[in-house]
């Protein structure tokens, strides 16, 4: 749907001069180049315990609600009646330019990307939980321990 | 129908210094159609507080509140 005439072009390029990346970590990606589709997502149980993660158990993320809300839904009455938006993009220049990048660090599904997408979902849902042992009952007086 | 017409002219960047891209979040040098990101987010309140706890006194209407000690 671009434009095209003598001072446009269709496609850009991006153009960087350095990259310098100290840590990509849970999933994260680094790309050079293009891209059709992203659907990036992080599911997360941070969970602080007192008693040791060897004895204490498993843990599910199906426990907690935040796991299975739904996603919020994008109300758009008028994309519902047909009135649908069409963008015309005109690219005076071939290239973007980028002299240099520093980046400390990327993480949990993150998309550092140079070059052109088309479409990137992402979706990080994170809990944060502390567990501490139940507490055991005291037997009542007289009874042998 | 609507149309809506972006012209991008040139686009030159010197640097871009960044400490961190964190979850579910993008950084892109070119150009894309669509972008969703959704993030949910549960912790303990207290679990937030990054630094020295600082000594507040009691907000004015303290007293009307409920279920908070």
């Amino acid at each position: 749907m671009n434009v095209q005439d003598d001072h446009t072009y269709p496609i850009r390029t991006a153009n960087v001069g350095s990259i310098c990346i100290i840590s990509v970590a849970q999933a994260g990606t680094v790309q050079f180049g293009d891209r059709a589709e992203t659907h990036a997502k992080i599911r997360a149980l941070a969970l602080q315990r007192q008693e040791d993660h060897t004895t204490a158990g498993d843990i599910f993320f199906e426990s907690y609600s935040l796991f299975y809300l739904p996603l919020p839904a994008l109300v758009d009455p008028d994309y519902d009646n047909g009135e649908v938006v069409s963008v015309i993009r005109a690219n005076c220049s071939p290239n973007i330019t980028v002299g240099n990048i520093q980046v400390i660090a990327a993480g949990s599904s993150a998309s550092i990307q140079i070059g052109n997408g088309m479409e990137m979902t992402g979706e990080s849902r994170i809990k944060h939980i502390r567990q501490y042992p139940r507490p055991k009952p005291v037997p009542p007086v007289g009874c042998p321990f | 129908m609507l149309q809506f017409t972006v012209v991008n002219h040139h686009l030159c960047v010197g640097q871009i210094e960044i400490l961190g891209v964190s979850s579910a979040s993008m950084l892109q040098v070119g150009d894309t159609d669509s972008v969703t990101l959704y993030s949910m987010f549960d912790t303990p309140p207290e679990s937030v507080v990054v630094g020295p706890l600082a000594p507040f006194p009691l907000p004015e209407d303290a007293g009307g509140t409920m279920g908070e000690a």
